[in-house]
């Protein structure tokens, strides 16, 4: 039996498509039977941010009306092995699908693979609740702004009221900004929202880029955001994984290493 | 956390925009927390007053609720009123 572990913020924009697409890339590498769930009804991105839009010929809504088997609408990615998208409709209104559904879709899904992942849409409205309904786990997506803050922080209220276990990652951020004192750090990220950190991702023009071109960046190579998903993954897997500090300096470095300074 | 003591001393004392944001984010969550609108504090600020003032001298317009997050887990409550005492300058 698979785990379902779905990915929220409450804003929009903070990168809960792009994490999905990343954290499920890097699983599938790492060895695992991976399926996106895109359960954003109405707003469908993760096909093109996987850059399987071309392939999509069911989807979800076909699935829980029975128009196809769950088998016809889940695709492959050619490009790795263990990799699966269910994609969303781009047609259909919020209210085509129930909690209720949702939860026998993923039960279903967890049968056939080891990760199922939900991309949550955003907001805490309905397609909220039906994204949240079959999760085992949830990750709050957050980058280190008040707005985005203000909302994890609703958004894992109410995933701790439906009793599902929260992780955070903070999103895009700025070392060079956290040290001109304009940016918050992710230790205060991780103070305020009281939530254990399952991974800091920085900013990285590679995301833009490997957006534009339909592969995650966890597929394409070693960007400093690939490499963050990829420790994510692996803490997902249970493993237990240090940071890379990517700006940490050779004087700081030093001063770690002979006990000066602790860890930022 | 001297070293931010030491930038803060050599800022003129100006809070970077990172400790600002903290501080905000600080109040707006410990209220966003208890679900409270602001018609509805408004109105238990009134209840508490009518109630203070019942037994002591008090401005009722002076009394000021404050909801602030003390550490990761509570978050407190805090009611503060000035009191008229018999010996205060003020009739």
């Amino acid at each position: 039996m698979g785990k379902a572990i779905v990915i929220t913020s409450g804003k929009g924009g903070v990168g809960k498509t792009t994490s999905t697409a990343n954290i499920g890339a890097a699983l599938a590498k790492q060895g695992h039977s991976v399926v996106l769930v895109d359960a954003d009804i109405g707003l469908r991105n993760l096909d093109v941010v996987m850059g399987l839009e071309n392939r999509i010929v069911y989807h979800l809504i076909d699935v829980i009306n029975g128009k196809c088997s769950l088998q016809k609408a889940v695709i492959k990615d050619r490009r790795i092995d263990n990799l699966y998208l269910l994609p969303s409709s781009q047609v259909d209104e919020k209210d085509a699908v129930t909690e209720e559904q949702m939860l026998h879709l993923v039960t279903k899904l967890k049968k056939s693979y080891e990760y199922v992942i939900i991309d949550c849409p955003a907001g805490i409205e309905q397609g909220f609740r039906n994204a949240i309904a079959g999760a085992d786990e949830a990750i709050v997506v957050a980058t280190p702004e008040i707005s985005s803050i203000r909302d994890a922080d609703r958004v894992a209220g109410l995933l701790a009221a439906a009793d599902i276990p929260t992780r955070l990652i903070v999103n895009r951020i700025s070392a060079a900004m956290v040290k001109r004192g304009d940016m918050l750090s992710k230790d205060d990220v991780i103070d305020i929202l009281a939530l254990e950190l399952l991974g800091a991702v920085p900013m990285d023009d590679e995301i833009v880029a490997s957006t534009n071109k339909g592969v995650p960046a966890t597929l394409a190579g070693v960007s400093p955001a690939a490499r963050a998903y990829e420790i994510v993954a692996r803490r997902i897997n249970g493993e237990v994984v240090e940071d890379i500090d990517e700006h940490v300096g050779f004087f700081a470095r030093i001063g770690r290493a002979i006990g000066l300074s602790s860890a930022a | 956390m001297v070293w931010n003591d030491i930038k803060g001393f050599l800022s003129g004392g100006r809070r970077s925009s990172r400790e600002v944001a903290k501080g905000r984010l600080h109040l707006v969550l410990a209220h966003d927390r208890t679900g409270l609108d602001g018609a509805k504090l408004q109105e238990m600020r009134q209840k508490i007053a009518d109630v203070i003032a019942e037994y002591v001298d008090i401005d009722a317009d002076a009394v000021d609720i404050q909801i602030e997050r003390v550490s990761r887990e509570s978050t407190e409550l805090r009611v503060s009123s000035p009191v008229r005492t018999r010996n205060s300058a003020v009739s």
